[in-house]
C-alpha cells in the first residue's frame, strides 16, 4: 500500500479518543476474537503445539485488524484498511531482505516454523545507554562477532562532556551525527565496513540527521519504527517511514504487544500481536520485530510471554511470508548466568516458531554500557543451534531452563551483571577470565540440557 | 442497616461487572435513602475497586478491566461527591495528585495504571496525559493545589525532562510545596536521588505504597 495514502488516512479518518479506540476497539474486539476463533492457553504450555490455533489466531489477527484500524496519536484518526488492501499487503509481502553491501551483504529470510535455516541475528547494545568514550569500542567487539548478521541498535548516547541531551535540541542532532559516524568507524574497526546497522536515533530529525552514505548509516542499513501498544503509531514513526522508504532503507518495525494491557490476557494479546505483524507491513515494514512483553514482569522471558511468542509466531511463520524477528529482553543482566538461561530460552522458543532474533539486552540495565558482546556470542549461537530443532525437543530445555530462573524475574532483585569494561579487558578488548569462564559454563548447562551447541 | 448494605453490595456488583450505570443508580439510591455517604464511598466503591487493584496486580483481571471498573467507581463516586457537597459535606482525599507523561515522550499505559490506583485508593488525581510540557504540569499542580507531582518516562531520552520540573520549581522557590514521585522505564532510585526527587517507584502499586506511607508520615 502506498505509503503516502496512509499519511493521508492518517490526517483525514474518524476521530477517535486515543481511550475509545483503546478500549471499544481494540480490547472488546480482541477479547471477543479471541473468543470466537477459540484461543486458549493453559497456563503450562511453553512453545505452542497447535498448528490449527495457530492458524486461527492467524485469522482473528487479521480480523482485528480489519475491524479496528490502526490509531493515529498526534492526529487521533483513524487509519482504516480494507479487506483487500490487507490481503494485497500480505500477498505481495517480500520473503527475503537484502541488508548492508558489498561482501558485508548478507540476507534475512521469511522462516517456517521449525524451518532448518539458520535465524538472522541482530545483535549489539540494543539501546543500553552508551557512554560516548566507549561507544565505538564496544559496538567494534560486537562487530568482531562473525555470528553477528547485523549490528543492532548501537546504544543511546544521552550525554555529552557531561551534559544530559534534550530531545529535539541542537545537541540532540550533533549527537545524532555523531552516532552515525561512530557506529560506521566501529564496523570499520571490525574488519567488516559495509556490514548492515539497524539504526535508532530516537527522534526522527537525529534519524535523518545521522544518514550519510559515507560515513554514517546507509540505504542498505535497516531503520527501526515502532508502534506502540496496542496498534497506535505517532508522527515520529510516520515521518521516519516517508523519510526511509523514499529513502530506500529496509524498514525495521518494531512493536510490543503487552500481555494484561488492552489486548487483556494472553489469548487477547496474540490476536492483538498478529494484527500488529500485519498493521507493520501495511505501513511498509519489511522486517517486523515482537517484543512479547509482559505487563506485570516489564519483561519478555516469563511464561506468558515465553508461549505468546511461539504462537505470534507461528501464526505468521505458517499464514504469510513476514519476515519476523524477536527482541529478547530479561530480568538478568550481562554478567550474570541468568541473563544466558534466560534468552536462551525465549530463543529457543522463538526460532522453533519461525522467527528471527534481536537481543539480548536486559529489561532494566544499570547505568551505561551494561551490555556483553559475549553473550551475544552465546545468544547467536543458541539461536543458531534451534535451527532445525523440533518444538517437542525444544520444550523441555525450555522448561529446564526456566525452572533456573522463574524465581527471579523481579527486576529489582535479579541479578546485577556488569558493565562492559569489567567484563572485557580494555588494553585487548577480550573478555575477563571470570567472563569468560560464566560463557563456558553456561555454554556446558546448554549442551547438557541438549542444545546442540558446537 | 440491612437497606445500607444490600445498596453496598449494588455497588459492589456495579464494579465487578464494570458498569457504570449500575454504579451511578447505586450512588442514587444511596442519595435518596439518605445513608452516610462516606461509608457508602468506603464500603460500596473503594472496597471492591481495591480488591479489583489487587486482581489486576496477580493478573486474574487486565487492563481493560480495571479501566471499566474504575470507571465506575468514578461514576458513582461523583454522585455521592456531589450530594455530600450539597449537604454541606466534603469527601476526604488522601492527597491531590497531578500526574503526567513528560514532554517529547507519548507512552500512556503505565502512567494511566498508576493514576486509576491512585484514585482507586482515595486520592484526588488530574492525569494530565502524555507528552505534557513542564511548564504545564506545574501550572496544572498549581491550579489544583496539589500536593504531589507524579511523572512518568519511558524513554531515557526524556527522563530529563523530570529533572526540568523539579529544577523550574526550584527557580520558583515552590519545590518544597510539592511531593515528587517520578517512575518509568529507564527511571531508577539513582536518578530519582540524583534530580533530586522525593520518591521512585518501579510500578503503580508501589506508587500507591510510596505515597501512602508519605501521607500517613504527614497525618501524624
Amino acid at each position: 500500500m502506498n505509503f503516502k495514502e496512509i499519511a493521508k488516512r492518517s490526517e483525514s479518518g474518524a476521530l477517535t479518543e486515543s481511550k475509545d479506540f483503546l478500549m471499544k476497539a481494540v480490547a472488546a474486539n480482541a477479547m471477543k476474537l479471541s473468543k470466537e476463533y477459540d484461543i486458549t492457553w493453559d497456563g503450562k504450555t511453553f512453545i505452542n503445539l497447535d498448528d490449527d490455533m495457530a492458524d486461527r489466531c492467524f485469522q482473528a489477527g487479521r480480523q482485528l485488524l480489519i475491524n479496528t484500524g490502526l490509531y493515529s496519536m498526534n492526529s487521533r484518526r483513524v487509519i482504516k484498511f480494507s479487506e483487500s488492501e490487507i490481503d494485497d499487503a500480505l500477498r505481495y509481502t517480500r520473503p527475503e531482505i537484502k541488508m548492508g553491501r558489498g561482501k558485508d551483504q548478507v540476507s534475512i529470510h521469511h522462516r517456517q516454523v521449525e524451518d532448518e535455516r539458520k535465524p538472522f541475528i541482530f545483535c549489539g547494545p540494543f539501546n543500553a545507554n552508551v557512554h560516548e568514550d566507549m561507544f565505538v569500542r564496544l559496538n567494534e567487539v560486537f562487530s568482531r562477532e562473525k555470528i553477528v548478521d547485523c549490528l543492532f541498535f548501537p546504544g543511546y548516547l544521552n550525554e555529552v562532556d557531561g551534559q544530559l541531551i534534550r530531545p529535539t535540541s541542537a545537541l540532540a542532532t550533533q549527537m545524532a551525527l555523531l552516532y552515525g559516524q561512530w557506529a560506521r568507524e566501529a564496523v570499520r574497526r571490525g574488519g567488516r565496513p559495509d556490514m548492515p546497522i539497524a539504526g535508532h536515533a530516537v527522534m526522527a530529525p537525529g534519524e535523518i540527521a545521522c544518514t550519510n552514505e559515507d560515513w554514517g548509516l546507509r540505504s542498505t542499513d535497516p531503520r527501526a519504527m515502532v508502534l506502540i501498544s496496542e496498534l497506535q503509531v505517532d508522527d515520529v514513526t510516520l515521518t521516519r517511514l516517508a523519510y526511509y522508504l523514499s529513502y530506500g532503507c529496509p524498514i525495521y518495525m518494531a512493536f510490543t504487544p503487552l500481555i494484561g494491557g488492552y489486548g487483556g490476557g494472553l489469548p487477547g494479546t496474540a490476536v492483538s500481536a498478529v494484527a500488529s505483524f500485519i498493521a507493520s507491513i501495511m505501513l511498509g515494514g519489511e522486517i517486523v520485530h515482537i517484543g512479547p512483553q509482559h505487563m506485570k514482569y516489564k519483561q519478555q522471558t516469563n511464561q506468558h510471554s515465553l508461549f505468546l511468542s511461539s504462537l505470534a509466531n507461528q501464526a505468521v511463520a505458517r499464514n504469510s511470508n513476514i519476515i519476523s524477528t524477536t527482541s529478547h529482553t530479561t530480568s538478568g543482566r550481562p554478567g550474570s548466568a541468568q541473563y544466558a538461561h534466560e534468552f536462551s530460552a525465549l530463543a529457543l522458543t522463538s526460532v522453533t516458531s519461525g522467527s528471527n532474533v534481536s537481543g539480548p539486552r536486559p529489561a532494566e540495565p544499570l547505568g551505561n554500557n551494561n551490555v556483553s558482546p559475549l553473550m551475544g556470542k552465546l545468544f547467536a549461537e543458541v539461536a543458531h543451534a534451534a535451527a532445525g530443532m523440533s518444538r517437542d525437543a525444544a520444550t523441555p530445555i525450555v522448561e529446564a531452563l526456566y525452572a533456573k530462573y522463574k524465581d527471579h524475574l523481579d527486576l529489582e532483585n535479579a541479578p546485577k551483571g556488569q558493565p562492559f569494561e569489567e567484563l572485557y579487558d580494555l588494553s585487548t578488548l577480550t573478555p575477563t577470565a571470570e567472563h569468560q569462564a560464566v560463557y563456558d559454563q553456561v555454554k556446558e548447562e546448554l549442551v547438557k540440557l541438549g542444545v546442540p551447541l558446537t | 442497616m440491612a437497606d445500607a448494605n444490600r445498596i453496598y453490595e449494588m455497588m459492589r456488583k456495579s464494579i465487578e461487572t464494570y458498569d457504570s450505570d449500575a454504579a451511578v443508580a447505586a450512588a442514587e439510591q444511596a442519595v435518596a435513602e439518605g445513608l452516610d455517604l462516606l461509608e457508602a464511598v468506603e464500603k460500596g466503591f473503594a472496597n471492591p475497586i481495591r480488591e479489583l487493584g489487587e486482581a489486576f496486580d496477580r493478573m486474574e483481571v487486565f487492563l481493560p478491566e480495571l479501566t471499566l471498573g474504575a470507571d465506575a467507581m468514578k461514576a458513582g463516586v461523583a454522585v455521592l461527591e456531589k450530594a455530600l457537597n450539597e449537604q454541606g459535606g466534603k469527601l476526604e482525599k488522601k492527597a491531590i495528585v497531578v500526574i503526567g507523561t513528560v514532554e517529547g515522550d507519548i507512552h500512556d499505559i503505565g502512567k494511566s495504571v498508576v493514576a486509576t490506583l491512585l484514585q482507586a485508593n482515595g486520592y484526588e488525581v488530574h492525569d494530565l496525559g502524555v507528552e505534557v510540557p513542564s511548564t504545564r504540569i506545574i501550572e496544572a499542580a498549581e491550579s489544583h493545589n496539589a500536593n504531589v507531582i507524579a511523572m512518568s518516562a519511558l524513554l531515557s531520552t526524556t527522563m530529563l525532562y523530570q529533572r526540568d520540573v523539579i529544577d523550574i520549581l526550584k527557580n520558583k522557590g515552590t519545590r518544597d510545596k510539592y511531593y515528587i514521585l517520578v517512575g518509568g522505564a529507564p527511571v531508577t532510585q539513582a536518578w530519582a536521588d540524583e534530580i533530586g526527587a522525593d520518591g521512585f517507584a518501579h510500578d503503580a502499586f508501589e506508587a500507591v505504597t510510596v505515597l501512602d506511607k508519605v501521607m500517613e508520615g504527614r497525618a501524624k
